[in-house]
């Protein structure tokens, strides 16, 4: 029996043709059915780690994201009511998951920043950044919450319900922090020429 | 930059920003795998099945010992020598052979209850309390065989996917028993095994499994 490629059931989409539904996975998962867990996870995990990419710009860190949101979400699978769905659910934990994450990094380059400030010289000057750069500089700019809804909207294609449920705020809030990233993200990139 | 430059920028957004490569899957869910379910504490399911007993389990396996050297074509066993040996050579990556262990042993054992399953079918109708039992069995069976119908394993192996999806439909017939409701369906059960042959197929896979462990 061919079983060296088993646990590879998926596509870029997670778009596998399962025969079992959701509600089924999720309780075999919980009873400890380690081949409803894979299935699980494939079905989930390319969306999962494209967001944890997407927020993080780190092909490493989305990894460490993605194991550690699977993780956490097997172990309170227990606690998942199903009041939304099983996606939002866990594209909320990436979210918690990338978010704690990054601010623990900007404490501590804070701190870095402070202890080598009096340390750095001054290098050669940087060339001119093109527009990915441009636009990469200026999302990073963005506050938190801002940054967020932009990912999640303008470029992952979430819709402001859905970011509304993975955030835990109101569709109007999505709403208006969307325009003000967008704002922001458009002055930002006003100075720059093509 | 004006106006349409700017709706360009954030049309072009998904193929510009961040754009992730390809997940590691198996890589990541090794990682997964070893933390929740080789976890020491972990919730184990009970035994839904408690009605044929141990010896039950026992005697399904001897009899599958006995139907693999009293039936298999010799053609089988090489075919299971020659997976055994290939099952020596090291595998590319340490996690890829680390999942498809775990795999591999979810299979057998998978296989190792329906054969238990089918071999502890009565030859007649039952009491409600009995057809009940296997019919709870059989609908907890029937979603691993589905799971394992739609896993690459199937669809590397047409063998394997063959004779799951015949799985399923035995095992979907099982789940509907219900004493008096569906007199008379035992037997087309029997029918539906043995016109599939199913019982020597799943031998066969149980022999090819255990000989690649």
């Amino acid at each position: 029996m061919a079983v060296s490629n088993f646990g590879s059931n998926h596509d870029r989409d997670g778009g596998t043709t399962h025969r079992v539904n959701e509600s089924q996975l999720i309780a075999r998962v919980i009873a400890g059915d380690r081949l409803a867990g894979r299935t699980l996870y494939d079905t989930h995990a390319p969306r999962v780690f494209s967001l944890a990419y997407r927020l993080s710009g780190d092909a490493e860190k989305a990894r460490e994201f993605t194991q550690d949101t699977f993780i956490r979400a097997f172990a309170r699978l227990s606690q998942f009511r199903g009041d939304a769905a099983f996606s939002t659910w866990l594209h909320r934990i990436v979210v918690t998951v990338v978010s704690n994450a990054r601010r623990s990094e900007i404490r501590t380059s804070r701190e870095v920043a402070l202890d080598e400030a009096s340390s750095i010289e001054a290098g050669a000057p940087e060339a001119e950044p093109d527009l990915k750069e441009c636009i990469a500089r200026a999302v990073e700019r963005l506050s938190e919450a801002y940054r967020m809804t932009l990912i999640l909207h303008d470029v992952e294609g979430y819709t402001h319900a859905e970011i509304a449920a993975i955030l835990g705020v109101p569709e109007g809030t999505c709403k208006s922090r969307l325009s003000a990233a967008r704002a922001q993200l458009r002055q930002d990139l006003a100075a720059f020429k093509e | 930059m004006d106006e349409d430059s700017f709706e360009e920028v954030l049309r072009d957004l998904p193929r510009t920003y961040n754009a992730p490569p390809e997940p590691p899957l198996d890589e990541m869910w090794t990682a997964i795998d070893d933390a929740h379910f080789n976890a020491p504490i972990r919730i184990t399911r009970g035994r839904p099945f408690s009605a044929p007993a141990p010896w039950l389990a026992a005697a399904a396996a001897m009899l599958i010992g006995i139907g693999i050297g009293r039936y298999l074509p010799d053609n089988t066993r090489s075919t299971a020598t020659e997976a055994s040996a290939a099952a020596n050579i090291p595998a590319p990556a340490a996690e890829t052979s680390a999942v498809a262990d775990a795999y591999r042993d979810q299979t057998n054992h998978y296989l190792g209850q329906a054969a238990a399953l089918l071999i502890s079918l009565p030859a007649q109708d039952g009491s409600p309390r009995t057809d009940s039992t296997f019919a709870a069995k059989a609908s907890d069976l029937l979603v691993t065989t589905r799971l394992l119908i739609d896993s690459p394993a199937a669809a590397q192996d047409v063998k394997l996917r063959s004779l799951l999806e015949d799985l399923e439909l035995v095992l979907v017939q099982i789940a509907r028993l219900q004493g008096d409701k569906h007199k008379g369906d035992l037997d087309l059960i029997h029918q539906a095994v043995e016109q599939g042959d199913v019982l020597s197929r799943l031998n066969s896979a149980v022999a090819t499994t255990q000989s690649s462990e």
